[in-house]
């Protein structure tokens, strides 16, 4: 122990590192401090939205898209992220919160983008889900599909899923399925 | 196991539960070899002199504790030392009412604990005398387990027994933060179920398809026509043969064969994957592209079945022959016909839609059965031409197939010495030379041995254990056997790291510490699983661990 | 020291700790202080499953008398053919508790205190008590909080805050140990690549083209069930869920034309379960309780710093040094002492980290464990935090506790401790 010590303070002084005195307080866990500074490294478009019931804690938020263009313009899609203490060794859980007509997302708001499951790696931020999130509402891919219907449509008549898309936004009946008015 | 799974809610049984954890590794196949199989422990071999009880034989349970857990079938615990005081500050199967009994009887009782499945007994004699009133003691076992040192006559003795019964020992021994254990097989000891990685024993025939796997891909071909669901789910494997028919249109017939070919192929398997969808790209077009290099290479026989094949045991068969030289003498005829093994059947998962996978699957499942089905009737035709009596099993035939790529067999080697055979000084000299090597305390060890044995045998005074003279002597001595062809052999460096060896043996005066038998105990268990499960590939032959430093060395010697 | 008693039963540990060896270090005093020191060096184990069980046998036997040892776990059947502490009878009752009573009854002379629940529960106070920490966990997460613990604990006035961490783990025939020395080697953040995310399945493979049998029980497993019995969290120890789980699985294995499910293969899946037996778990928990030993003797060096341990083919293993990272999240910036008027504002306060000498923070965000302070992006978190750039920081903090800072001009994150003035 002696000399792991003295190894220890000829550090200390390369490094003019201080420790407190008396009894410490909790520590900044290593995925809040993580996701501090992928927050402040985000960039929103004016599409997107975040929401924080609270602000004190930064690992549950809510993330509204809004699309500008494409087949779900207009309307407005919130999703719950959800990190855990396992950040970034395990990747955010995201769910969409409303009922969708969305060939890759599921009744239950389960989404299907590969960096969110198989591709998760720690070195990529929540920016990175988040430009992937918005990607899914100007490409929506018919060809890897969580709601199979929907894709089906998708692939075999683009015009009718785009007048379902509208319906289903709106709050109307797609297929004997309500969905969510997400309309802005 | 997996068959007898049952299909209702109830779920598996309480042995199946309380063995699942191992299941997943060694399947029902292994248990069942491990409950069948009964260990002899000897533990020690009576006193070394006045001062010392002798062995402690730590690691001897240590090693029975790892094997009774799983469920091997029995243990015999051969000990003829009582418990003493040093014994409790040592060995975790005794408690302090042993103390004054047999710790043979003890530490077995402690040991039963461990798994009401578990038979064990015990003998409070030293081998000799044992041996010499039942001659088939030792056969009755399927692995001898020997904590060392014993009496030389009586090491001879076990060695010698077991490899008459084809019974595997291994022989440990734990001093200070050291130690060295050896495993002696049979002269042949062959397994078929090596466990490889499986990325090395995949097998896709892309280059030499079947007919029916040649068909499969035949029917891709007009891949522009599809729409952009059916094209990013071609499976990858028939967008491969797709594109090698066109390379062979392009090539007189030739596959791409070097690395400049290849790396052609893969330009066009590439250029053909659609940039305009969703993503930028397809995901099975990528794996394609990835699959070329490793893929597209011809089949080649690895040098270790070859070597099988060429066996004595494999070319000349008998009627007695084990089963597996049945089937690696079928399976060669079946080699020598095209020069392809049996397909292992096995299809990687890959980007595709469910119908078209399975339908891939079964295409490769089916010429699996049909190779299989081939081997059989070779095995069959053998079999009546040797008039055997019993018939292989067709599960034997099949999981013969599937790890057919990856057999192996050890010759097995006996426990080395220093003064074994030349082969084995000539690595140990050899090894010596190189300062990163730990070989030293394989010779440290032999030395604590030999002066071990002088002190038991009555040519040495009990003290020479502590005694630097002595010990000089013998490092002496066993420089001279290695180098007997040339001292210069061994420099000052060497030599040191000799003597350090010893010195680190000597601070204990050869006796165990806990801690470094637990984990020997472990690294013995674990060859012992491997031998008795025919599973995995067991140390071949000598392994020294080296607690100070925290490492390990395997040898041949 | 010892009676005269307990050095017969010692023998050999005790020459062990009386003789200088070959590589013991030349300052080394062997003899009674040592083995003074070493049996009352209070000890911690993490884990009381398939390590823990060795570990706590291994230092009993290793000349420790005062052990901890906390699991928050009950015993389960498949923990007996490896947990040997552990028998049919105890079956649900706290492994903590029975291997501790186990191992005291069996090896005179020594303590063992069990501890059942979360190694969460406890504080800095109660880590600082030991001279070493040996873990035995199956969990990233648990082994990542006790190391920031450990590390933020090191306080350079007082060597004793420097707490050795000395780690298992196993997976079927192979597993490694290693030592962590807080703040000084390599950390477990400093490492976290070695550990290999679980291999995962698109969930759209898994939602409508599966072709594997384990895709079918991810589908029971995560959507049928949500589907189906939405109510009712799942339960991976109830046996009627996974039989529920298989059952669903084989019904759509069947749909696709998919083979090979069994029983065992959907609890396997379900919950994750990695092989594990005996012998290895030997291997490795001896390894780390040598490291023990070795650490608080100082008769021969320690591991610097990882050993791993493959047995599938024959007896393998590596030593090695893995680096210390100079952009560890947790021990790459320790946090730095700094005094301040607790009477200063945020807002007065950020703009003195913008003069700090180790670096020029321009635009900061921070907070502590429990509050954030000020996040300047995105708007809606700055607009939540603004108000708190007029508060006085004695509103804000506790004298003495971390803030952790980062600022986009710089790629690591810096922490400090504020002591008011």
């Amino acid at each position: 122990m002696l000399k792991i010590w003295s190894m220890k303070q000829k550090q200390q002084q390369a490094e003019n590192a201080e420790g407190a005195d008396g009894k410490k307080k909790k520590k900044v866990t290593a995925a809040q401090l993580r996701v501090q500074r992928d927050l402040q490294e985000l960039t929103l478009g004016s599409t997107m939205k975040m929401t924080f019931p609270n602000p004190d804690d930064i690992l549950n938020f809510t993330l509204t898209i809004e699309p500008d263009e494409g087949m779900y313009k207009g309307g407005a899609f919130a999703f719950s992220f959800t990190v855990n203490q396992n950040f970034p060794h395990d990747p955010p859980k995201v769910k969409c919160t409303q009922k969708i007509y969305h060939p890759n997302i599921d009744m239950e708001g389960n989404v299907c983008l590969n960096i969110l499951r198989e591709d998760w790696k720690p070195v990529l931020n929540l920016n990175a889900v988040i430009v992937g999130m918005q990607f899914l509402f100007l490409e929506p891919n018919a060809s890897d599909p969580l709601n199979k219907e929907a894709a089906d449509d998708l692939r075999t008549n683009r015009d009718a899923f785009k007048r379902n898309v509208r319906t289903s936004m709106a709050g109307g009946t797609v297929r004997g399925v309500q969905f969510d008015k997400v309309l802005r | 196991m997996a068959d007898a799974f049952p299909q209702a809610l109830a779920g598996p049984s309480s042995k199946e539960r309380k063995y699942d954890r191992q299941l997943r590794l060694w399947a029902a196949s292994g248990q069942q070899s491990l409950e069948e199989s009964r260990v002899l422990l000897v533990n020690s071999d009576g006193p070394w002199g006045n001062q010392s009880s002798g062995v402690t034989g730590v690691v001897g349970v240590e090693t029975l504790k790892n094997l009774v857990l799983p469920g091997v079938g029995g243990f015999t615990i051969v000990d003829p030392a009582v418990v003493t005081e040093p014994d409790l500050g040592l060995n975790f199967f005794l408690e302090e009412n042993c103390l004054g009994k047999s710790r043979a009887g003890e530490t077995c009782r402690l040991l039963r604990e461990l798994n009401p499945d578990v038979e064990g007994s015990s003998h409070a004699k030293p081998i000799a005398e044992i041996v010499k009133e039942d001659p088939d003691f030792i056969s009755r076992h399927q692995l001898v387990l020997i904590s060392g040192p014993i009496q030389r006559s009586s090491l001879d003795m076990l060695c010698t027994a077991a490899k008459d019964n084809g019974i595997p020992v291994l022989y440990t021994r734990s001093v200070g933060f050291t130690s060295t254990f050896s495993l002696q097989l049979p002269d042949v000891f062959p397994i078929v179920e090596t466990h490889p990685d499986p990325e090395t024993t995949q097998d896709l025939r892309l280059l030499n398809p079947w007919m029916e796997l040649d068909m499969a891909g035949a029917r891709v071909t007009n891949l522009e026509s599809l729409d952009d669901h059916e094209h990013g789910h071609v499976p990858y494997i028939l967008l491969l043969l797709h594109y090698l028919h066109k390379w062979k249109q392009s090539h007189n017939g030739a596959v791409p064969s070097n690395y400049k070919e290849k790396t052609e192929f893969r330009e066009m398997v590439r250029s053909g994957a659609r940039t305009n969808t969703p993503e930028g790209g397809e995901e099975n077009f990528d794996e394609a592209v990835a699959a070329v290099m490793k893929s597209l290479n011809p089949f080649s026989l690895r040098s270790s079945l070859r070597e099988i094949f060429e066996m004595d045991e494999c070319k000349n068969l008998r009627q007695d022959s084990a089963e597996f030289w049945i089937i690696a003498a079928a399976i060669h005829e079946f080699y020598k016909k095209d020069n392809l093994l049996p397909l292992p059947g096995s299809l990687p998962d890959m980007k595709a839609q469910s119908a078209d996978y399975i339908a891939l699957q079964n295409i490769y499942k089916a010429k699996a059965r049909k190779d299989i089905e081939e081997v059989v009737g070779l095995v069959r035709s053998i079999e009546a031409r040797l008039a055997r009596p019993v018939k292989v099993s067709e599960k034997d035939v099949e999981i013969f197939c599937k790890n057919a790529s990856h057999v192996k067999v050890i010759h097995g080697r006996n426990i080395p010495r220093l003064d074994g055979d030349a082969r084995t000084t000539k690595i140990i000299k050899n090894n010596l030379t190189n300062s990163d090597s730990i070989i030293s305390l394989f010779l440290a060890f032999q030395i604590l041995d030999d002066i071990v044995t002088d002190i038991q045998q009555g040519n040495a005074p009990d003290e020479s254990l502590d005694n630097d003279a002595v010990w000089n002597t013998h490092i002496d001595r066993a420089i001279g056997v290695i180098t007997s062809d040339n001292p210069a052999d061994i420099d000052e460096e060497a030599r040191e790291r000799i003597v350090q060896a010893t010195q680190e043996l000597r601070r204990t005066e050869g006796g165990e510490l806990h801690n470094t038998s637990a984990l020997t105990g472990g690294l013995v268990a674990q060859e012992a699983l491997k031998v008795i499960t025919r599973q995995y590939v067991p140390l071949d032959n000598t392994c020294i661990f080296d607690g100070v430093r925290s490492r390990s060395e395997m040898f041949k010697l | 020291m010892a009676s005269a008693d307990s050095a017969t039963r010692w023998k050999y540990l005790y020459k062990a700790l009386s003789k200088p060896g070959p590589f013991s270090d030349e300052d080394w005093v062997p003899g009674s202080e040592t083995i003074s020191a070493l049996e009352s060096s209070k000890v911690l184990v993490i884990g009381a499953g398939g390590l823990g069980c060795d570990i706590l046998k291994n230092l009993a036997l290793s000349g420790f008398k005062d052990i901890h040892v906390i699991d928050m776990d009950t015993i389960d059947i498949s923990n007996l053919n490896r947990q040997f502490l552990f028998r049919q009878a105890d079956i649900g009752k706290p492994k903590a508790e029975v291997a501790a009573a186990f191992v005291e009854k069996r090896v005179k002379g020594v303590k063992i205190t069990p501890y059942v629940g979360k190694i969460q529960d406890k504080d800095e106070d109660y880590y600082m008590q030991f001279k070493l920490v040996v873990c035995g966990l199956d969990s990233i997460e648990a082994r990542r909080w006790i190391n920031s613990t450990l590390i933020s604990m090191v306080d350079f006035d007082n060597p004793e805050s420097l707490k050795p961490l000395i780690d298992g783990g196993t997976e079927g025939f192979k597993g490694q140990a290693r030592v962590i020395l807080p703040t000084l080697s390599s950390c477990i953040e400093c490492q976290l690549d070695m550990h290999a995310p679980r291999p995962a399945v698109p969930l759209c493979t898994i939602a409508t083209i599966p072709r594997q049998p384990q895709h079918c029980i991810e589908w029971a497993h995560q959507i049928a069930w949500q589907e189906q019995r939405k109510d009712e969290p799942f339960d991976s120890d109830d046996m009627e869920h996974i039989g529920w789980v298989y059952q669903t699985a084989l019904e759509r294995a069947k749909q696709f034309n998919i083979s090979g499910i069994t029983f065992q293969m959907a609890q396997g899946v379900v919950k994750n379960i990695i092989p594990a037996i005996a012998s290895t778990n030997a291997v490795i928990a001896a390894a780390t309780t040598s490291e023990a030993l070795k650490i608080a003797t100082s008769c021969n060096p320690y591991l610097e710093n990882y050993m791993m341990y493959a047995g599938e083919d024959g007896v393998y293993t590596y030593t090695f040094e893995a680096e210390k990272k100079a952009d560890c999240p947790v021990c790459g910036n320790l946090a730095r002492k700094m005094t301040v008027d607790p009477d200063m504002t945020l807002e007065v306060f950020i703009e003195t980290l913008g003069e700090r000498p180790e670096a020029q923070l321009k635009k900061p965000s921070m907070r502590t464990e429990e509050k954030t302070l000020y996040q300047r992006f995105p708007p809606q978190l700055e607009e939540q935090t603004r108000s708190n750039l007029k508060r006085k920081l004695r509103e804000l903090v506790q004298d003495g506790q971390e803030i952790a800072v980062s600022d986009p001009a710089y790629v690591i994150d810096f922490r400090y401790r504020l002591i008011f003035s």
